[in-house]
């Protein structure tokens, strides 16, 4: 990528001898200016963004030193350059970014979109009782904390009541609050609204007391929606609603037990008798009170139950592949969806080989690993051994002599080489703003030629045909246990499953009949007109009309062969409609002219 | 190395698993460049190459991914198996601990790979005879006692390297054949483009120009 390069010396060409005169990586300056730069990343030292951006802009207008260079170039780069502003590079979190094609179990259970498809394979597997009750215990665990949590609200500032706020029957939580059936309907509803309120907050909390303090403002209103169904209630009315509340918690602990835990249920979890017996404690608890945490430890076990028996079944499954191909055609792909998610990474690699841009691929996926496992140790590495790896990286994509040169410019070079020399090693945000460079290249440059290309294409397909076969094999009848989702016996269904695939395909998008050779890229080189040898000729008007056909490239930039389809929908071919447009009123024009010179020298017979 | 475009019918996907310094990044670069890295770094997390060879009379391309052997690493590296059609596993013959280290590979390999993924063991650094710590026999057993494909290669001198790959590819094209692997279903390591150039389309349309070349 050397449009890098070349572009950092148009924009700064005055600081390229400044950077030539203090290039020395070991130069005594080194060190103090290596701590500034770290605390250049906020993530670091804690430095707000806000006090860094003033800090750099000071260190801008008095200091002409490397530093400021330093701070202030990548951003203006990427600004400059990507045409986003940075957005993408500013979003950009290293440790974070996770794609949505790979998930883990826990990811899964939490995963709105995900979970219906990890459902209908438990249920195939006639383990589903497994997640409803991990489901069920988890929102029983929120709500219940918020509905303590009301309670002891109410019994402390029961007499301080709101206005009646209106009621807005949610219908939210429908896995615990609809299976316990609470004696008063009022109740539920009214735990619904201040159920439906916590679920989001309480769900990241672990373990709160009902004694910590929380925001007041949530609680007041928790208290003043406490109030509403009976307005201008007495406090002896609240008082009889917040045990209601807390006999809610005991129905529904009651319910998740007879339904799970309990010897007698129809499909008991596995779990020990020392847990059951726990469980039981902590639901007829000596104070009356239910413990919002009892199922936690079955909870646990539950999941790592699903973990090591289930998920890697489901994940071979073609419910997954159900579930990437609805990531996948949801409209917005995300880079990470593709960089995190092996299959895809599989296609996007090919790709990237056919762009003869591997080179940054390869860089992105060293660093990031770099700096994955070095972030891992949460700061117990050899400093020594992480400065051999990071120079093995900079001399392979960084140095003057670097071996797959990637054109970062000198700034960000040296950065790097202050990263590296620091005292103690380098840091596991090293790489990060050659990673970001690298990420919105490809990103911006090369993603968007991916998400076109046959390539995709072809990954959709294999994912749908996936589904289409799994689905083939599942209907016959017979469903193999363990993780034998994937084995397809005999060629006769992958005969069956190819033919369903291209039907599968045809349905997918309507507009467009899919031809499955038609996905040969050989077509492309065929020339119709090949025995002519011409280009095209020159028409009365001056108009050359083509005779060759289009370059691929021309194809492929005009779009998916979905978006495509949607625009001929549409607008009709609005590219040649306006261009034919354009050539009627050049001819009327045109022969407007004539006509007019022929009227002035009608001898003159001019053909055009 | 940029292959010709459109020049392969199949892409494979592989993975180069074992113990740091037993010469898996040394295997692919014989492999793709047919040269020996006398002095090469160790692989910082994955590196991959590409190289087209011929089976059963069809082109295939292999994308290898490199991965690192240091323990470090292995947490990282653990997300590349996934989808890969074929896996070596490497030792080194001159360091038994190498050798030793093999079932915590293969675990690793079975359990976070495709059922039907192709793994074979290479013993690599086989010019080193005098240095040998493995024998070939006891090798050989452990590779028949887990079905596994098994040779001794050298990266040095590019013995047996070809062949390492050829032999693992033979075996995935032969899962394709008779339907234990289907090259249409994503996650399977392969890549399969529909129709390939085997005296198909292209011959038969030149067969019929409309006006003969004017070259």
């Amino acid at each position: 990528m050397s449009f890098f390069k070349r572009k950092a010396k148009n924009k700064e060409p005055e600081r390229v001898p400044d950077a030539k005169a203090t290039r020395a990586p070991l130069s005594p300056q080194s060190p103090s200016q290596a701590t500034r730069n770290h605390n250049a990343f906020p993530e670091a030292s804690g430095l707000s963004k806000v006090a860094f951006s003033a800090i750099s802009a000071n260190m801008d207008s008095f200091a002409s030193g490397r530093t400021a260079i330093l701070k202030k170039q990548p951003s203006h780069m990427e600004a400059a350059h990507f045409g986003d502003l940075g957005h993408s590079s500013v979003n950009y979190q290293p440790q974070e970014t996770r794609s949505r094609l790979s998930k883990s179990a826990d990811q899964v259970l939490q995963d709105n979109v995900a979970l219906p498809h990890f459902m209908h394979y438990m249920e195939q597997r006639g383990a589903d009782h497994l997640v409803r009750f991990w489901l069920e215990a988890e929102s029983f665990r929120s709500t219940s904390w918020s509905r303590v949590r009301a309670h002891s609200l109410n019994s402390v500032k029961h007499s301080s009541l709101a206005e009646p706020v209106p009621v807005s029957p949610e219908g939210s939580d429908p896995q615990t609050l609809v299976q316990s059936t609470p004696s008063d309907p009022n109740i539920s509803r009214e735990g619904n609204a201040v159920t439906s309120e916590w679920r989001e907050p309480s769900s990241t909390e672990a373990g709160l007391r009902p004694s910590t303090p929380r925001a007041d403002t949530p609680n007041r209103q928790a208290t003043s929606r406490a109030g509403t169904p009976c307005k201008g209630q007495s406090s002896s009315t609240l008082r009889d609603l917040s045990d209601k509340l807390m006999k809610t918690i005991e129905k529904d602990a009651v319910t998740i037990f007879t339904k799970y835990i309990s010897p007698d249920a129809a499909k008991p979890i596995p779990i020990t008798e020392q847990i059951r017996n726990d469980i039981v404690a902590k639901i007829c608890g000596e104070d009356g009170m239910v413990d919002p945490n009892c199922f936690v430890i079955a909870k646990s076990v539950v999941l790592s139950i699903l973990e090591q028996q289930h998920f890697s079944g489901f994940l071979w499954s073609h419910h997954f592949c159900k579930y990437q191909i609805e990531v996948l055609t949801s409209g917005s792909v995300f880079l990470a969806d593709i960089l995190f998610s092996e299959s895809a990474l599989f296609y996007f690699s090919e790709y990237m080989e056919k762009e003869e841009a591997m080179n940054i691929l390869q860089f992105w996926l060293a660093a990031d690993n770099f700096q994955n496992q070095l972030a891992a140790k949460k700061g117990q590495y050899d400093g020594q051994e992480a400065q051999n790896d990071a120079m093995i990286l900079y001399d392979k994509y960084f140095s003057l002599q670097a071996t797959n040169p990637l054109g970062f410019g000198d700034s960000v070079r040296m950065e790097i080489e202050s990263n590296i020399c620091r005292e103690g090693g380098p840091l596991p945000d090293c790489f990060t703003t050659p990673l970001r460079q690298a990420w919105t290249t490809m990103e911006k440059v090369y993603m968007p030629g991916f998400l076109s290309s046959n390539l995709y294409y072809k990954y959709l397909s294999d994912l749908i045909n996936s589904v289409r076969g799994d689905e083939f094999v599942n209907a016959g009848g017979q469903s193999q246990g363990g993780s034998s989702d994937n084995e397809r016996p005999g060629s006769q269904t992958q005969q069956g499953s190819k033919k369903a695939a291209v039907k599968i395909l045809k349905n997918f998008d309507e507009a467009i009949t899919v031809d499955v050779a038609s996905l040969d890229p050989e077509s492309l080189y065929q020339r119709p007109y090949a025995g002519k040898m011409t280009f095209g000729k020159v028409n009365e008007l001056g108009q050359f009309i083509r005779e060759a056909e289009p370059e691929p490239d021309v194809k492929k930039s005009k779009g998916s062969m979905f978006s495509q389809a949607m625009k001929k929908w549409v607008q009709g071919n609005s590219d040649e409609a306006q261009e034919e447009m354009a050539w009627q009123i050049a001819k009327m024009i045109v022969n407007d002219v004539v006509h007019q010179s022929n009227h002035n020298s009608p001898g003159k017979a001019t053909k055009l | 190395m940029t292959a010709a475009p459109y020049n392969y019918s199949f892409i494979f996907k592989y993975i180069i698993i074992g113990d740091m310094g037993v010469g898996k990044s040394c295997l692919l670069h014989q492999f793709t460049e047919k040269k020996f890295m006398a002095d090469c770094p160790h692989t910082i997390g994955v590196e991959f190459g590409t190289r087209i060879m011929e089976v059963h009379g069809q082109k295939v391309k292999l994308q290898i991914w490199d991965t690192a052997g240091q323990e470090r690493f292995r947490a990282v590296t653990r997300s590349y198996y996934r989808g890969a059609a074929g896996a070596l596993m490497v030792y080194d013959i001159t360091r038994r601990s190498t050798y030793n280290h093999l079932s915590s590979w293969l675990t690793d390999a079975r359990n976070l790979t495709n059922p039907n993924t192709v793994i074979i063991l290479i013993g690599n650094k086989a010019d080193l005879e005098a240095q040998r710590d493995v024998t070939y026999e006891e090798a050989k057993q452990f590779a028949d006692e887990n079905g596994l494909l098994f040779l001794e290669a050298s990266a040095k001198t590019g013995e047996n390297v070809e062949e390492a790959f050829l032999e693992a590819a033979k075996r995935i094209y032969q899962n394709i054949q008779d339907g234990s692997l289907d090259l249409n279903a994503a996650e399977s390591g392969v890549q399969h483009k529909p129709s390939a150039p085997q005296g198909g389309r292209l011959n038969s349309d030149s067969q019929s120009p409309k006006e003969s070349c004017s070259c």
